[in-house]
């Protein structure tokens, strides 16, 4: 089967009547009787429509040019690239959260997506069956289908003329990012420039988000953003003294059995005795497939004999000792492993004011059952956030930005707690300790008021990592395997 | 700027519908007109030009 020019072009005359008479009408007719009102990259999505139904009408009349093939593709793939881009807004959004109208139960965004894909598709078709591509020069007549699909057009854009005029205005105004209801009655009207005063133009917007770098953190407690701080000495260092695969990044200590668990930067996660000096049971994690974890950063006794570890994506796995362990079976979880570990399973922490900051930090509230993050703030995102996650199903419980207590004093206006990078966290007698690696501070915060309690300095730490508690000590974990031993305060 | 937008169309619909000989005028007009709707996007979008999602 071939397809000669002459079928070609009726068919495209058919596409224009499709195009113009069902969505880009249908859009204007949403203005008209449910006083809908574009966006101002709906208004985009629904020129690209017109534009592509302009070029069938230039097949139409001058024959298949590769020109006018050339720019259908590119108004279909932009617009494809438009109508992701829009969607992207809203589609993640909860039940019945969309923007704006619906038509079939869709919105108008993702109706553009499917529309422009669907061009994309006709052209490939077409294609596909055209008998040759070499252009005939001239003028072709318009038959009555062409004249038809030609009117549809002009009365379609007049229609969209208008709408743009009363919605948008006259140049130089432009559309606006959240429009109003479309009103004949001229005080209504809106004229804008507010999408012409970006806060800043990014290619990831708020999505551009630096990984975490404790090791460059100013070190130096005087810098810090609280002033008049105690200090807490250093009584005495002990050590990691079992060779790791990679540099700690966490550290966590079970009360209950007096043991450590540890975690490193490449995926290891090792359960330690008392001593620090002899590994119970090692397990080096598979980062990748299903759920992927980025560096593991923190660790957490979570009850019983589960272990939790957390990587600084938020993603958490979680082991349990299993001397009856199939190795087989936990091949896929492990890249190397002493054969007694299970893996439970793997799952992502999902944060509201936490969202779009990583974390190093995971301490377990028993008294709550909830285990419990800071986030690490970052340029786009300068808040402190503790979050809160039942150890029930894993969900978010709660969170809060804490206040700081009376007698706690900023160094200057613009210095907030953001500017600390927590690493290591800890719950004991219903206070979260939390160890920042930016000028080695610890904090003290009360979970019920959500209060800082305190803060106290700890000159001498290098890179700490991880916090747990043992008695009245905190023990300070540092990514070189030392861990600095101070009194709790 | 959008109703400008149309307006450009329009012109370029009429000089191909009415005045064919006119083609490379009308073909002007289009690509104007698909500049002017991608800047519009882009202005529009000024806060982040990807989507907001893991890429």
């Amino acid at each position: 089967m071939s397809l000669s020019e002459s079928r070609l072009r009726s068919i495209l005359c058919w596409v224009v009547i499709v195009l113009m008479g069902g969505p880009v009408t249908a859009a204007v007719l949403l203005g008209v009787l449910h006083g809908d009102s574009p966006c101002i990259l709906c208004w985009a999505e629904r020129t690209s429509m017109v534009l592509i139904a302009l070029v069938g009408l230039f097949v139409i009349r001058y024959g298949p040019r590769p020109r006018y093939l050339g720019m259908a593709i590119l108004l279909g793939a932009w617009g494809t690239f438009m109508a992701i881009r829009h969607s992207a807004l809203h589609l993640a959004r909860d039940v019945g959260q969309g923007f704006s109208a619906a038509i079939f139960g869709v919105h108008t965004y993702v109706w553009a997506w499917v529309i422009h894909v669907t061009v994309l598709a006709v052209i490939g078709v077409l294609l596909l069956f055209m008998r040759r591509m070499a252009p005939e020069e001239g003028v072709r007549e318009l038959g009555p289908v062409g004249r038809f699909a030609g009117g549809l057009f002009v009365v379609v854009v007049t229609a969209n003329a208008l709408q743009a005029f009363v919605s948008t205005g006259p140049p130089p105004f432009i559309g606006q990012a959240d429009p109003v209801r479309l009103s004949l009655n001229p005080r209504h009207w809106v004229r804008s420039f507010g999408e012409l005063q970006p806060p800043r133009i990014s290619l990831r917007g708020a999505w551009t988000i630096p990984a975490p770098e404790p090791a460059a953190a100013d070190p130096d407690p005087t810098h810090g953003p609280l002033v008049g701080l105690t200090s807490l000495a250093i009584e005495r260092w002990e050590r990691i003294d079992v060779p790791l695969e990679g540099a700690l990044s966490g550290l966590a200590r079970d009360s209950a059995t007096g043991r450590f668990l540890a975690v490193t930067e490449r995926y290891g996660a090792y359960l330690l005795d008392g001593s620090l000096g002899r590994i119970v049971h090692g397990v080096v994690l598979d980062r990748g497939f299903s759920v992927d974890l980025t560096p593991l950063a923190a660790a957490a006794f979570i009850g019983g004999d589960t272990l939790a570890v957390l990587s600084t994506n938020k993603t958490y796995a979680l082991l349990v000792p299993d001397p009856g362990a199939d190795e087989s079976l936990e091949w896929r979880h492990f890249r190397s492993t002493d054969g007694q570990v299970r893996e439970l399973g793997l799952g992502r922490f999902q944060t509201v004011r936490a969202h779009q900051m990583y974390v190093l930090s995971l301490a377990y509230d028993p008294a709550a059952r909830e285990l419990i993050t800071v986030s690490v703030p970052n340029p786009r995102h300068r808040q402190l956030v503790v979050s809160r996650f039942a150890r029930e199903d894993m969900v978010l419980a709660s969170e809060f930005e804490p206040t700081l207590a009376e007698g706690l004093t900023l160094a200057a206006p613009g210095r907030t707690l953001a500017d600390y990078l927590v690493t290591g966290a800890v719950v004991s007698d219903g206070r979260l300790y939390a160890i920042s690696g930016a000028y080695s501070t610890l904090l003290v915060i009360d979970l019920q008021a959500r209060t800082v309690l305190a803060a106290y300095a700890v000159p001498g730490l290098e890179h700490p990592v991880g916090l747990a508690a043992r008695g009245s000590e905190l023990l300070v974990a540092q990514a070189d395997g030392r861990v600095a031993v101070v009194g709790r305060p | 700027m959008e109703f400008l937008n149309f307006l450009l169309i329009l012109w370029a619909a009429w000089l191909v519908l009415r005045r064919p000989e006119r083609e490379r005028l009308a073909f002007r007009l289009l690509v104007i007109s698909c500049l002017l709707m991608a800047l519009l996007f882009l202005v529009g979008t000024h806060g982040s030009l990807v989507p907001g999602v893991n890429l």
